[in-house]
């Protein structure tokens, strides 16, 4: 095919034959047989639950497999015409771009504007034509204001764009991105998902995006690709896709469509557009405004956390800068409290505040005890075997909290995801318990980074029952353990539905909004569930809650 | 933490030169340092490093640069005092010490390792400005058509050594976090987990590079970053600099004994050499912008 054709986008964007990889040394097989084409400005994504394939093909699309990991590769990659298989990453950089999940291993360089100028630079471009890419791609991302930035003072999501600027400042035919929202908050992560979707359809670049938060993107996309086992389940249409995981897998399904399968509404909705015209649809546009949600007050008992007037002085870069600024707030036993927020609005720091890493420079934090799992679990794993790292009866009594008491001899490496997880949480409770009895309070710091919803809901239920959840634990248990107040700083407004009682939203360092969770995640437009978003009805933030006003509606 | 000698893009004339001026202007300072053994000229040496830091905005290097350099400047000239029994004015008797001997501590001495220590002094400042000042990445551009290998792992490193910091204060604090009851980290599990990660964290950031096309060939001469109008300046005051320290060791002007007695020169060639030195530090000055006073009843007349 002649090149113009090319580059009008006669040829497909991703042509994928017949693939089929292993790892070097991997017991199973990372690809199996897939086959797929993603025609010249499609907006295409790739769904999957963890360890499906979605990051292997991604890799495989821009060079990465088999050129940098090696390993034995088999089928067939060709990317706008260019035989992937042959040409090396390098070479095939003009044609896809690709962005992955961790935005600080992205960036190369110093300075924001030679981040960007750097793919350009090597392929041997002119300087002017230089000069003018990396104006227009900043612009097209609004970032000229971060060009003379040093890489090291962005935060995620300025970080992110910029690694996204370097991968289009090629113009490529083909945008690769592997969950790159996972660690944005739900602002930074709607405006890039919406910028992809400008810019694929002004620049015309197709894009495979990789996402396990469905709900944020499905509406964006022309197409969804299913993966399951290394191979291709499901390819269709964003609407087709929702029918078959409602059938095929749930855990694939998105809030809004779980909502309306409860209460028996078709089609399933793509979006919270697509959702609202379907209820007006069916003549339930204007559900009546009903009381809100209150759950019952437990400030009968005493904080076991409390900040009074609290500040905090953190060291960002270039200057000192106030992260909190005057914190009042108090966590009571058995409470299980959300903290969300922007990236940088002091959610971890006033948990590693509480946890003893800062020191306050006004106000005090009071805590009888915690244990705080910071974003990495695996920092908290440095050695070969389980038993090593909590040795001896407060090792095993962590343990058994976290329900890992049968991995004592294991090798960590050769835990799940979500079970070294609780592994380091293990790690971070042994001694602070009292027998059975666990610490006052259990801090999580972003623990649903990368995870499937599988992984979210074993999660929230190992919360839940540390907060002494009755519908979790056994009553005897809870007795035994002692219910302890969880306070998990997340971006993840779904999984907060999931597990939170209470929601304290932290903006530049204050408490903007603190109250029932109910209340909180209803009450807003980016910190809102999928289905109060869809609903807009105070107190409803879950499938179920929102299933039950449908029906009775309905009925 | 960031360090306080890393770079900071900043709009000045020593930040926007070619990586190979502004190497040229301080590496002339640090050549005054090592040609010179007279305290007045090293501490004129020191004193342009600073300036020329100070007036390109990296005060917080400069700071550092001398907190360090002045501490290993004093802690030369206490050894030097201890372990050498050369010099006449005895000024302090310490007695019979094991392996040292008799150690009388002499004022000759003293000044001696101080001058080492200046030495030490000007030439870390000097470095600490160039690490704040000029943009590496210009500086391995720059390298990369003369030793691409070498300009592809100087990238890697110095994209990792930051990478590898972040990660090892994050060990730190899980170190910390870890409950009473897990077993101590230790040393060489955490040096080993970090080696680890830093294996992980290097494929990942090689994996980029390869994803930017540092693997392709170097690119051509024509696509090399343009000169910048400040460039000419430093080479010239770097020139001067070095013309001028050649020229004043050969007319003596590093009059300069430690031993027997201490004997600074103060002719009219060392006098020469501090001044010139002294001055090159304001290399890196840039005027501010003038302000213009626009008269408004002169306006409404070019108005009318």
């Amino acid at each position: 095919m002649s090149e113009l054709a090319i580059r009008r986008g006669a040829a497909p964007a991703l042509e994928v034959q017949g693939l089929g990889y292993s790892y070097p040394q991997a017991a199973k097989r990372a690809l199996e047989d897939v086959s797929l084409e993603v025609a010249p400005g499609e907006f295409v994504l790739l769904a999957g639950r963890s360890a499906s394939g979605k990051s292997t093909l991604l890799k495989a699309a821009c060079g990465l497999v088999p050129h940098f990991h090696g390993g034995e590769i088999e089928g067939d990659v060709r990317v706008a015409e260019i035989d992937a298989l042959e040409a090396g990453p390098g070479e095939l950089a003009a044609a896809v771009g690709y962005l992955a999940q961790d935005p600080e291993t992205q960036v190369v360089s110093t300075t924001v504007a030679a981040e960007i100028e750097l793919p350009l630079e090597m392929r041997g471009d002119a300087p002017s034509d230089r000069a003018r890419a990396v104006e227009e791609v900043a612009l097209a991302l609004a970032i000229p204001h971060l060009l003379d930035r040093a890489v090291d003072t962005l935060s995620g999501g300025e970080l992110q764009r910029v690694a996204l600027a370097a991968a289009l400042v090629t113009r490529p035919r083909l945008i690769l991105l592997d969950e790159p929202t996972s660690q944005l908050d739900p602002v930074a992560g709607d405006e890039l998902i919406w910028l992809l979707r400008r810019l694929n359809e002004e620049w015309g670049v197709a894009v495979l995006l990789a996402e396990h938060r469905l709900e944020r993107c499905l509406a964006a996309a022309d197409r969804v690709v299913a993966m399951e086992g290394g191979g291709i389940a499901f390819d269709g249409a964003s609407g087709d896709f929702l029918r078959w995981s409602h059938e095929s897998d749930a855990a694939l399904s998105t809030p809004a469509a779980r909502l309306f399968s409860l209460a028996g509404i078709a089609p399933l909705p793509v979006g919270v557009r697509d959702a609202r015209q379907t209820l007006r649809g069916t003549g339930i546009g204007h559900p009546p405004h009903i009381a809100s949600r209150r759950v019952p007050d437990p400030r009968s008992t005493e904080p076991v956390l409390r900040a009074q007037g609290l500040w905090v002085e953190l060291d960002r870069g270039e200057e000192m800068r106030d992260v909190l600024r005057g914190i009042n707030l108090e966590v009571r036993p058995g409470e299980r409290v959300a903290l969300m927020g922007r990236n940088g609005a002091g959610k971890s720091t006033l948990l590693r505040t509480a946890a003893g890493l800062h020191e306050p420079v006004a106000g005090k934090l009071d805590v009888e005890s915690i244990a705080l799992l910071t974003q990495n679990p695996g920092d908290y794993l440095v050695r070969e075997r389980v038993g090593d790292e909590l040795p001896g009866d407060e090792g095993m009594a962590a343990l058994r909290v976290v329900g890992l008491e049968h991995a004592v001899d294991a090798d960590p490496r050769d835990l799940s995801g979500g079970e070294r997880q609780r592994l380091a949480l293990a790690i971070a409770l042994a001694g602070r318990m009292k027998g059975e009895q666990l610490p006052a309070v259990v801090a999580l710091d972003e623990p649903t980074r990368g995870m499937d919803r599988v992984r979210k809901d074993e999660l929230g239920a190992l919360i839940r029952s540390l907060a002494g959840d009755v519908a979790f634990v056994d009553k005897e248990a809870t007795e035994a353990t002692g219910a302890a107040a969880v306070v998990v700083a997340t971006h993840d407004v779904e999984f907060a539905s999931a597990f939170a009682e209470r929601v304290v939203l932290l903006g530049e360092g204050v408490v903007i909004a603190d109250g029932p969770m109910e209340e909180i995640l209803s009450g807003g437009w980016y910190f809102a569930t999928e289905v109060a978003r869809v609903l807009d009805l105070p107190g409803i933030v879950t499938p179920e809650q929102g299933a039950a006003v449908l029906k009775g509606e309905l009925g | 933490m960031k360090s306080p000698f890393a770079y900071r893009p900043r709009h000045a004339p020593l930040q926007d030169a070619s990586p190979g001026a502004a190497v040229a202007y301080l590496g002339a300072i640090v050549v005054v340092a090592f040609l010179y053994f007279n305290p007045l000229i090293l501490l004129a040496a020191g004193a342009a490093a600073s300036l020329a830091g100070i007036l390109a905005g990296a005060r917080t290097a400069v700071r550092a640069a001398l907190k360090l350099g002045l501490s290993l400047a004093l802690l030369i000239a206490v050894v030097n005092a201890l372990v050498t029994t050369r010099g006449e004015t005895v000024v302090a008797r310490l007695g019979h010490w094991p392996l040292l001997g008799r150690v009388d501590v002499t004022l000759e001495a003293i000044v001696a390792g101080l001058s080492y220590g200046l030495v030490a002094a000007a030439t870390i400042v000097a470095f600490a400005v160039y690490s704040a000042c000029v943009d590496p990445d210009r500086v391995l551009r720059a390298l990369r058509p003369l030793a691409g290998r070498s300009a592809l792992t100087a990238s890697l490193v110095s994209r990792l050594v930051p990478v590898a910091a972040a990660d090892a204060a994050r060990l730190r604090d899980a170190a910390t976090l870890r409950g009473p009851g897990a077993a101590p980290v230790g040393k060489a599990p955490l040096a080993r987990r970090l080696l680890a990660g830093s294996l992980d964290r290097a494929v990942d950031v090689a994996a980029t590079l390869e994803l930017r096309g540092y693997s392709l060939d170097a690119p051509r001469a024509r696509n090399r970053r343009t000169s910048s109008r400040y460039d000419r300046r430093f080479y010239a005051v770097a020139a001067l600099v070095l013309v001028t320290a050649v020229a004043g060791r050969i007319l003596g002007a590093d009059d300069f004994q430690a031993y027997p007695e201490v004997s600074i020169g103060l002719g009219p060639a060392t006098l020469a050499v501090v001044a010139v030195v002294t001055l090159s530090g304001l290399a890196p000055w840039k005027p501010p912008p003038k302000r213009r006073i626009i008269d408004v009843r002169q306006r409404e007349v070019a108005r009318v």
